[in-house]
């Protein structure tokens, strides 16, 4: 029981690590920069989320926004921080990205006050009756769900639409692409757009599993993140997911088996360290 | 037999395809022996298990009766061999004369810890100038690689090699991406390095300079060995000419 | 008085710091971003070893031992992965360490140690110590820097596989640039523990790790002189920005965020284009 418990948890927060880590993994596919400003995308998409839901009483519609509006601002990240270090050394944007990350912490404290925010009124409180006293909350439903469908639709889109093409072609071989007539530059932006709105929603998500936004939600997940996209082999996106859910049940049960000798946060590093050491490109990386 | 390079039926295979079949040949002092094939013929990968980039999955490579199997590329460099690469690679920080001072300064590099005790880099910059005057670069000792054409950076990575002292030189395509002149000029220098003692493995796709300079071929397509001796010889096999000019003819 | 031999320690203490990622990322090219880890396995060492009443003066070596052999065990991990893998691989190494101090009571766990005797060297006496340190390293690495170990170092930052074929033992040379950068982070650290006499898990976490490269990226990777006095700056700046406490970490945030977005090569770059610039318009 305890088992089938943990490994719903880790499920639950496997799919949280999937919306996020996917628009990082795209960032790094298609530019080669490790976006660690991603994370405050996250956590910008959770505080819209609750004061929009607040405001009008609709926890769709505050997605809806949440996910367009952070994925304009996805946007403008690239054009004005990312673009102009496109030929600089990598860790350039990093640190930038960095930066980035930090200023945008301080700038939800200043905004939202160093406390968080919480739902006025909780939606989605309920859970599900499974059998004999196996509960799975309505939030957690959500959280697979829509981490299924969602995924779902972009792998169909990647493959069967005309722009999914020219996005496949640009992280494989971007000259190639260019030369097919592929717009490369707006292809970054939809990247940017759906990576960013991605991760709000997964902001969305975790704000409603935990009724509670506060300024540094993204710090945890930003470096995590990072961990999985490495663990995945940088701009492997079925790696990318695999190793969301991989980590996501290792935690859970790692936290309750050695959790007294290393911390949760640490163990997800633990585990890329040994991975790497194994396997220097990941797990499904290429050589 | 004293051969310096010993390749002893080679294979090596990537997924279910087989790049190179039983590669086998020699290279004595002196030699200079052209290594040709078509395109995809496994040229490139055999010359990576010749440094040690690529494992085989079978046969051996002896440099001096010594099997090399065991040792990593910066290990293989330092029994003797030398690489200028297909792709460039200077280092670009650095002027060319660095870029050749460094691979001058194997005495002073060999050991790591060591290296930290030498200042003077005046008597390798001194030979670093030799070496690139040799090569036709004298009056581009100072500039930096990003300034220069191809034809300069692939005298400099030849430069580089032979700073190495090399028991065996091994030319990975020098002539590719030259005009006709700058090839001429290079394939020239070869010859006048073999000329003056220097052992050389020259694989190239430029069939006309390699008739023109080697004496010896060794021709490989689809991964397998199809002749190997006298240039004038081997250009006589019916194999060799069908792979390179079609079964038509 | 008091107010500038503390500055003048922090500093000090931050330089020699800096000057030992510098080693490692600025030399050598291999980009550190747990280096805080190695600041705290010296930090701990020191002050582990000063409660139990040993000389603050025999701790200093031991504790750039700990953090050397630390320093190159993560050093091995470089030989299997680079560049960006290498980048979260130390990233991790950071969060690891930090996450098995919490968890463990011997460190001090979630409290940290507290209560770190003086170093009976006196204020100035202290202060002059981390002052001839720091002037001790930088001269070392600019020895280093023009010494055949430096001419390797800048070429495997360049392109280590080329430095391979030249013959290096290019592994030898990024293990000892690990080994000299992590145990020099070590001695910061015993300073650092034995200045503000109490060190915790947070002391040496993932903020610090980008701080200390963000100080060796301003000064301009590679450059002693650019570290040195971005070092100095940077550690002094959240002490003048303290009247707008507030918004220090914002400020300190968008700097960073500013010098990397219009001068990338650091305040060593910025100088020689203005210079340049200077110099040109007047010929």
């Amino acid at each position: 029981m305890l088992y089938l418990e943990l490994l719903i948890q880790g499920i639950v927060q496997g799919s949280i690590y999937a919306l996020i880590a996917l628009g990082l993994t795209l960032v790094y596919g298609l530019l080669r920069i490790l976006h660690v400003a991603h994370a405050a995308l996250f956590t910008l998409g959770g505080y819209i989320g609750v004061i929009v839901t607040n405001q009008s009483g609709s926890l769709v519609f505050a997605m809806f926004v949440a996910a367009i509006l952070v994925g304009l601002v996805g946007m403008a990240i690239y054009k004005l921080a990312y673009e102009p270090l496109l030929n600089q050394p990598p860790f350039i944007a990093l640190i930038a990205s960095i930066a980035l990350f930090i200023a945008s912490e301080e700038l939800f404290r200043i905004g939202f006050g160093p406390y968080g925010i919480s739902y006025a009124s909780q939606p989605l409180t309920g859970h599900l009756e499974l059998f004999a006293g196996f509960r799975l909350k309505y939030a957690e439903i959500l959280v697979i769900g829509m981490s299924i469908i969602i995924l779902s639709i972009l792998a169909y889109l990647s493959v069967n639409t005309r722009i999914g093409v020219a996005w496949r072609a640009s992280v494989t071989d971007p000259s190639m692409a260019r030369a097919f007539g592929v717009n490369i530059q707006n292809v970054r932006y939809m990247n940017f757009f759906i990576g960013s709105a991605l991760a709000a929603i997964a902001g969305v998500l975790v704000a409603l599993l935990n009724n509670f936004v506060e300024p540094t939600m993204g710090s945890v997940a930003s470096y995590k993140a990072l961990a999985i996209i490495v663990l995945g082999g940088l701009g492997n996106i079925r790696g990318t997911l695999l190793a969301s859910m991989l980590l996501g049940v290792i935690e859970a049960f790692g936290t309750i088996y050695i959790g007294h000798l290393i911390d949760r946060d640490a163990l997800a590093f633990g585990f890329l360290i040994i991975v790497l050491m194994i396997r220097p490109q990941g797990l499904l990386g290429v050589k | 037999m004293n051969n310096i390079l010993e390749v002893g039926d080679i294979t090596v295979k990537f997924g279910g395809v087989t790049a190179v079949s039983g590669a086998t040949f020699d290279i004595n002092p002196g030699d200079l022996l052209g290594f040709i094939g078509p395109n995809g013929a496994g040229k490139t990968t055999l010359m990576r298990v010749i440094t040690g980039i690529v494992k085989p999955d079978d046969g051996h490579v002896k440099l001096e009766g010594q099997d090399l199997s065991t040792y990593s590329i910066n290990e293989r460099i330092n029994c003797g061999l030398a690489l200028a690469q297909q792709i460039v690679q200077p280092l670009q920080e650095m002027s060319l004369l660095d870029n050749v001072a460094l691979a001058c300064g194997s005495a002073k590099t060999k050991s790591a810890l060591k290296s930290m005790f030498y200042h003077d880099r005046s008597a390798e910059r001194q030979r670093a100038r030799e070496l690139l005057d040799m090569v036709g670069l004298k009056e581009a000792c100072n500039a930096m690689p990003s300034t220069l054409p191809l034809g300069y950076l692939k005298r400099m990575e030849v430069a580089r090699a032979l700073a190495l002292e090399p028991k065996l030189l091994l030319l990975d395509e020098p002539l590719a991406g030259l005009n006709q002149n700058e090839a001429k000029g290079l394939a020239d220098l070869i010859q006048s390095l073999n000329d003056n003692g220097q052992t050389i493995l020259l694989i190239e796709h430029n069939l006309r300079e390699v008739m023109r300079i080697c004496p010896l071929l060794y021709v490989q397509d689809n991964g397998r060995p199809i002749a190997y001796g006298p240039a004038k010889e081997v250009m006589q096999i019916s194999d060799v000419r069908n792979a390179y000019l079609g079964k038509a003819n | 008085m008091a107010y500038e031999i503390t500055l003048m320690t922090t500093i000090a203490i931050s330089i020699l710091f800096a000057l030992s990622l510098n080693f490692i990322s600025g030399f050598c090219g291999q980009i550190s971003l747990g280096h805080a880890a190695f600041l705290g396995t010296g930090a701990y060492t020191s002050a582990l070893m000063t409660k139990a009443s040993i000389p603050f003066l025999i701790t200093l070596p031991v504790s750039a031992l700990t953090a050397g052999i630390l320093g190159f065990v993560i050093g091995l991990t470089s030989l299997r992965v680079r560049h960006d893998f290498l980048a979260i691989t130390t990233m991790g190494a950071g969060f690891l360490f930090v996450g098995i101090i919490r968890q463990q009571d011997f460190f001090g766990g979630e409290i940290g140690i507290s209560g770190i005797p003086a170093t009976g060297l006196g204020r100035i006496g202290f202060m002059s110590l981390c002052l001839a340190l720091a002037a001790a390293f930088a001269l070392f690495s600019i020895l280093i820097r023009g010494s055949w170990m430096g001419f390797v170092f800048s070429s495997i930052a360049d392109n280590e596989d080329v430095t391979r074929i030249l013959g290096i033992n290019a592994s030898a040379y990024k293990l000892i640039a690990f080994v000299i950068g992590t145990a020099t982070a070590g001695v910061a650290g015993a300073l650092y523990a034995h200045h503000f006499r109490f060190i915790g898990p947070d002391s040496f976490g993932f903020v610090e790790s980008i701080s200390v490269l963000a100080m060796v990226i301003v000064g301009g990777i590679g450059s002693v002189a650019g570290i040195v006095f971005s070092a100095a700056l940077l550690s002094v700046m959240p002490l003048l920005f303290q009247f707008i406490d507030d918004y220090k970490l914002l400020l300190y945030s968008a700097l960073l965020f500013a010098m990397m977005r219009f001068s990338p090569d650091g305040l060593a770059g910025l100088c020689v284009r203005t210079y340049r610039k200077l110099t040109g318009a007047r010929a």
